[in-house]
C-alpha cells in the first residue's frame, strides 16, 4: 500500500488516535488540512484544490446487523483512517451514514481497543496479561486436542457466533470449527426467526421488495418496527410517499419516534397485533374490499380464512384485545384496502412474542387479501436473503479425515446457512437452540460443553437469562472470546485475540433489506496485533497442525484480498451486472431484481400460491391458518420492552466515549401515572427487577409508553453493570424452527415491577 | 441582501438521530466532551411528546456575531462572500469570553487544546464545492445549507419557542416547526 509508513502510524497509534496526534498527521499530510487549528489561510490561499487531495480514498461497507448496511467512503492519510463518508454512489445510502457509522474512526482507533492476545487470570478477575499469539494459539491448540482425545469428538467444543459482522468471509468461523471436526453450534437466531418462517409458510420464502420503491406506495403502515431509529434511511422514501400525498400509519406499543412522523399513530397492546389484524382482515372481508381477483388467482385457502374470521373475528372483538377502538380498526382497513398500492412494513420488534410467528402470518394475510403482494410499493415486507448467494468459501470447509461427530436428526443450520446441498456426511455438528445458551450449556451431556468459541457476539450482552449465563459458563474449561473491546462477554473469557476493524480487512458486504452490494477494501494494516477472523483461524490451524498434523483442514496462511475474491461467483456478477469485483471498487451497485418481490406471483410455497393455509405450517406444529394465538400471560405488574437504541446496534458503539457525549447512561421510560403509583418523580434511581433478575438505572417519565409498560433499550455502557437481559428470559416464541433452527425467544413478553432504589 | 450562507433546521423532518452532531466529529476528530453541533429535545411544553423533536444547532453565523466582538486577539472574522464566521484556533487565546458571551453556546471549550473552537460551517468543504459534513449525512434532509439572499421557504421562522430571541445577533438558522400525527391511545388501560 503506498503512502503506508509503519513507524508514523506506530506514532499516531501510540495511545489510540488522540485529536492532537490527529492534527499532526493533518500537518505532516500538508495542504488539504481541514482541522481549524491549522494552516487555514494556505487552504484558502488553495482554495482552488480539491477537497479530497492528500487522501486516498478507500471502499467500506458498514458490516453490522443493520437493515442499512451502509455503503462506506474511507479518507486515508498517512496509513490513518481520518474520516468517513456514505458512498453517494448508493441512492440507498446517498452519501451519508448514521449516529454510528459516523463514529467509525473512533471505534478502529478507540484507546479501549484490545490490542493483543491476553489471558485472563481467573474469569471475572480483570487480571489480563499480554500474550503472544503463539502462546494463544498453542493454549487453545492443545485444549481442542486434549477435548478430542478425552471425549473421542470434538461436541465438547461449542460455537457461538451470530450478527456482530455480517462481512461474508466472516463466515470462516463456522470454517474453523467445521475444519477441526464436528463440534457443537448454538444455531437459531435472537433477531427474526418467527417471522422468517411465518413468511415462508405464506409466500415460500421471506422477500421484500426493495425499499426505495416506498415511495410509490399511498398507504404504508409501518408495523411495529422503527426505522427512524433503526434504518434511518428508508425514512425518505416514506417522506417521499408522505409528501406526494400517501398516509403512514405507525402501529406500535411505543409511541416511537417514527409514530411521531406518521400521519395516524395507533398505540397497540403488545402482543395484540395480531388480532388487530386480523379485526381488520374481517372488516375488509364484510365490506368486500378484498382483491377477490387477486385472492382467486394466486392464494389457496381464503375460503377457510374467511370462515374462521366470520366464525371467531369481529371488529370489536379485536378492539378488546389490542386496544385499539373499532371505529379505528375499520377506518384503517378501508383506507388500506382501497389505496393501491398499499404497503405494511412488518418490524422484528413484532414477532418477539410468544405469538410472534401467527401475528406475522396474519398482517401477511391483511397484505395478501387486499391484492398488494407482487406490487411496486406494496408487499407485506419483511427482510430477504436475495443478494446473499455467496460461494461461502470461507465457511464450507471438511472436517479431517476420521473424525466423529453427531448422530440425530438434523444438523445446526440458520437462516444464514448457505451450506445445503452438500452431500450429508453420517455425522454432522451437534446444534443446541442459541436462544437459550444457557440451559444448553448447562444440559448438554455426552459430551458436556467444555469449551467454548466466541466471535461476532457478545454473549452476556445479548443473550437471555444473563444469571443462568454466568451459571452456565462455570462449567466451561475454557472460553475464547475473539473481540475488539472488554465487553461482558471477554469479562468472563480466559482468552481473549483481537479482532481487525471492517478498516483492516477485505470483505464484501449485503443487506437484508435493500438491494446494494459493497465491496468492503483494507484501508489500513490491521492495527495492533489484531487479526480479521480468517486470519485467526489460520493461525489456529498451523498451530493445531504442528501439534498434530491433519488435525486441522484450514490453510495455514490465508490472504484477506483473495478470500475475498474467492466469495464471488458468476451468479453474483450476473445478479449485480458486473464483470468482476473490482467494479466495486468505483463503488456499490444494485441488483438487477424487479423492485416488486413476487412480482411473477410464483411464489415458493408447496402450492405455488400465497397460502393463507399452510399445512407445512400445521405439520410444523403451528395451525394451518393465520389465527389468533393469545399472547404471554403476565408474570409480573409491568410488560418491559428492551428494544433497540438509535445510539447502538446491540451491544456495540454505545460503549464509545465518542457515543457517551451524546447518550451518556442507560434509563428506563416510565409512564408518569405507573411512575406516580410508586412515588418515582422524573431522574430518581430505580431498580427494575422480576423474577429473572434486576437491573439499576435512573427513571425517565414519559407518557411516550403506556401505563402498563417499562421501556429499556439494550446497550453495553462501558464500565457500567447495566445489562437489560438481566429481565429477559428465555421463554420461545412460536415459529423459527423450520428455517432457522431453533424457535425465536419471545424478547418483548417480559413483565417486571420497578421501585425507588 | 448580501449572500449569507445558513443551516435550515426543518423540525418537521428530524428524526432526532444525532448523525448530524456525530458526522460533525467524524469530520474534525473533536476531542470527547466537544460536540461543535448537539441535537436538542424540545420541552414537552414546546413539543408534547418527551424525546420526539428536536433542534440540531450549531454555530448560527450570526450577521452581528458576539463572539467575535467579545474575542480580545481578532481570532474571529466573518467571510465577506459568504457570511461564514471563522474562528482561527491558531490566533485563540483561550480566556473564554466567546464562549461566555455567545447565548446559543456555540463556541466550545478544548481542553486539550486550552483554546475555543467552535463549527466552522466546513467552510473548507464549501470551498471545494462539497456540502457541510453534517447537511450532507443527514439522511432525510432535515438539515439543509441555505442562502438567506434566495431563501424563499414560506413557512420558515427565526425565532422558535425554546430557541432564544437575540435581534441584535440576528443569528441566520432558519427553522420550521415539528408536526404531531393524530394520535390513537389504547382503550384496554
Amino acid at each position: 500500500m503506498s503512502g503506508w509508513d509503519k513507524h508514523k502510524v506506530e506514532k499516531v497509534l501510540a495511545c489510540g488516535l488522540s485529536r492532537r496526534n490527529f492534527l499532526k498527521g493533518l500537518a505532516l499530510g500538508g495542504a488539504a488540512a481541514l482541522a481549524p487549528c491549522l494552516m487555514l489561510r494556505a487552504r484558502e490561499a488553495g482554495a482552488n484544490q480539491s477537497f479530497e487531495q492528500g487522501y486516498q480514498v478507500f471502499r467500506n461497507a458498514c458490516p453490522r446487523n443493520c437493515y442499512d448496511t451502509c455503503s462506506i467512503k474511507s479518507y486515508v492519510k498517512d496509513g490513518v483512517v481520518r474520516f468517513v463518508e456514505g458512498a453517494p454512489e448508493s441512492t440507498f445510502t446517498n452519501g451519508g451514514l448514521c449516529v454510528k457509522g459516523n463514529s467509525y474512526v473512533r471505534y478502529a482507533y478507540s484507546p479501549d481497543r484490545i490490542k493483543y492476545p491476553m489471558l485472563q487470570e481467573g474469569r471475572g478477575t480483570g487480571k489480563w496479561r499480554r500474550i503472544s499469539w503463539d502462546e494463544a494459539m498453542d493454549r487453545i491448540a492443545k485444549k481442542v486436542l486434549e477435548l478430542k482425545k478425552q471425549d473421542g469428538s470434538l461436541l465438547g467444543l461449542a460455537l457461538t457466533k451470530y450478527s456482530g459482522n455480517f462481512g461474508i468471509t466472516n463466515y470462516g468461523v463456522e470454517g474453523l470449527m467445521s475444519s477441526l471436526g464436528y463440534t457443537t453450534r448454538l444455531v437459531g437466531t435472537p433477531c427474526w426467526p418467527a417471522g422468517i418462517d411465518a413468511q415462508n409458510y405464506d409466500l415460500g420464502n421471506m422477500w421484500c421488495n426493495d425499499p426505495e420503491d416506498m415511495d410509490k406506495s399511498r398507504y404504508i403502515i409501518v408495523w411495529g418496527g422503527n426505522p427512524a431509529w433503526c434504518s434511518v434511511h428508508s425514512m425518505k422514501y416514506i417522506y417521499a410517499a408522505q409528501d406526494a400525498g400517501a398516509k403512514v400509519v405507525v402501529i406500535d406499543p411505543v409511541f416511537t419516534q417514527t409514530a411521531a412522523k406518521a400521519d395516524e399513530y395507533l398505540q397497540v397492546a403488545a402482543g395484540g397485533d395480531g388480532a388487530l389484524a386480523l379485526g381488520m382482515c374481517r372488516h375488509v372481508l364484510d365490506k368486500e374490499m378484498y382483491d377477490k381477483q387477486w385472492v382467486a388467482a394466486n392464494s389457496v385457502g381464503f375460503e377457510e380464512f374467511a370462515d374462521y374470521l366470520r366464525k371467531n373475528v369481529t371488529v370489536e372483538w379485536a378492539a378488546k384485545i389490542s386496544g385499539v377502538p373499532a371505529g379505528r380498526i375499520a377506518a384503517i382497513a378501508e383506507e388500506f384496502a382501497q389505496a393501491r398500492p398499499a404497503t405494511i412494513w412488518i418490524g422484528y420488534g413484532m414477532q418477539r412474542h410468544t405469538n410472534g410467528g401467527a401475528m406475522v402470518r396474519s398482517i401477511d394475510a391483511l397484505v395478501a387479501m387486499t391484492g398488494n403482494v407482487g406490487k411496486i410499493g406494496g408487499g407485506a415486507r419483511y427482510g430477504h436473503l436475495q443478494t446473499w448467494g455467496f460461494n461461502y468459501n470461507a465457511m464450507i470447509r471438511k472436517p479431517p479425515e476420521g473424525s466423529k461427530g453427531f448422530v440425530g436428526a438434523s444438523g445446526p443450520k440458520g437462516e444464514f446457512d448457505f451450506a445445503g446441498g452438500a452431500k450429508a456426511p453420517t455425522y454432522t455438528d451437534r446444534p443446541l437452540n442459541i436462544n437459550k445458551t444457557a440451559q444448553e450449556i448447562l444440559d448438554a451431556k455426552d459430551p458436556a460443553i467444555r469449551m467454548l468459541w466466541v466471535s461476532c457476539k457478545n454473549v452476556l450482552s445479548q443473550d437471555f437469562d444473563r444469571m443462568k449465563l454466568l451459571e452456565a459458563f462455570k462449567k466451561l474449561e475454557m472460553v475464547v472470546v475473539v473481540d475488539s473491546f472488554f465487553n461482558q462477554t471477554v469479562e468472563q473469557a480466559d482468552i481473549v485475540l483481537p479482532v481487525t476493524s471492517l478498516f483492516e480487512e477485505w470483505t464484501v458486504n449485503v443487506s437484508y433489506w435493500h438491494y446494494w452490494l459493497s465491496l468492503n477494501e483494507q484501508a489500513v494494516k490491521p492495527l495492533f496485533e489484531s487479526k480479521s477472523n480468517i486470519e485467526i483461524a489460520a493461525a489456529l490451524s498451523a498451530r493445531m497442525n504442528a501439534l498434530e498434523p491433519g488435525s486441522c483442514t484450514y490453510p495455514t496462511e490465508i490472504d484477506t484480498k483473495e478470500w475475498m475474491e474467492k466469495e464471488f461467483n458468476k451468479k453474483i456478477y450476473d445478479l449485480f451486472g458486473i464483470q468482476s469485483w473490482e467494479e466495486l471498487r468505483k463503488g456499490p451497485v444494485k441488483a438487477k431484481m424487479p423492485q416488486a418481490a413476487w412480482s411473477d406471483l410464483k411464489f415458493a410455497t408447496p402450492s405455488k400460491k400465497y397460502e393463507f393455509k399452510s399445512e407445512l405450517c400445521a405439520k410444523n406444529g403451528n395451525n394451518a391458518l393465520p389465527i389468533f394465538v393469545e399472547g404471554r400471560k403476565p408474570y409480573d405488574k409491568l410488560r418491559v420492552l428492551t428494544p433497540h437504541s438509535k445510539f447502538s446496534l446491540h451491544s456495540q458503539f454505545q460503549n464509545l466515549d465518542w457515543m457517551m457525549d451524546f447518550n451518556p447512561e442507560p434509563v428506563v421510560y416510565i409512564n408518569p401515572a405507573a411512575a406516580s403509583e410508586r412515588s418515582i418523580k422524573d431522574g430518581d434511581l430505580v431498580k427494575v427487577f422480576n423474577k429473572t433478575g434486576e437491573v439499576r438505572l435512573k427513571a425517565k417519565l414519559t407518557a411516550n409508553v403506556p401505563a402498563d409498560t417499562l421501556l429499556v433499550y439494550e446497550a453495553w455502557f462501558r464500565g457500567l453493570g447495566f445489562n437489560c437481559q438481566n429481565l429477559v428470559d428465555d421463554t420461545s416464541s412460536d415459529m423459527g424452527k423450520f428455517k432457522t433452527g431453533a424457535p425465536g425467544v419471545a424478547i418483548h413478553d417480559q413483565f417486571a415491577d420497578i421501585a425507588r432504589a | 441582501m448580501k449572500k449569507q450562507l445558513a443551516f435550515f433546521v426543518d423540525a418537521k423532518r428530524c428524526i432526532g438521530c444525532f448523525t448530524c452532531a456525530m458526522a460533525c466529529k467524524n469530520q474534525y476528530q473533536t476531542e470527547q466532551g466537544v460536540a461543535w453541533r448537539q441535537v436538542y429535545p424540545l420541552k414537552e411544553d414546546i413539543y408534547p411528546h418527551h424525546e420526539r423533536a428536536f433542534y440540531s444547532l450549531a454555530c448560527n453565523h450570526c450577521e452581528k456575531p458576539v463572539c467575535l466582538e467579545a474575542c480580545p486577539v481578532e481570532a474571529y472574522y466573518k467571510r465577506e462572500k459568504d457570511g461564514v464566521v471563522v474562528h482561527e484556533q491558531e490566533k485563540c487565546i483561550g480566556c473564554g469570553n466567546c464562549i461566555r458571551s455567545c447565548p446559543y453556546g456555540a463556541p466550545h471549550y478544548n481542553p486539550v487544546e486550552k483554546r475555543a473552537e467552535k463549527c466552522s460551517l466546513c467552510w473548507q468543504r464549501l470551498d471545494a464545492g462539497l456540502k457541510p459534513a453534517c447537511v450532507q449525512s443527514c439522511p432525510v434532509n432535515a438539515l439543509q445549507l441555505i442562502d438567506l439572499a434566495t431563501f424563499g421557504e414560506t413557512n420558515a421562522v427565526q425565532y422558535p419557542p425554546g430557541y432564544p430571541k437575540m435581534e441584535k445577533l440576528n443569528p441566520s438558522t432558519r427553522f420550521r416547526q415539528a408536526e404531531l400525527p393524530k394520535i390513537q391511545r389504547r382503550e384496554d388501560i
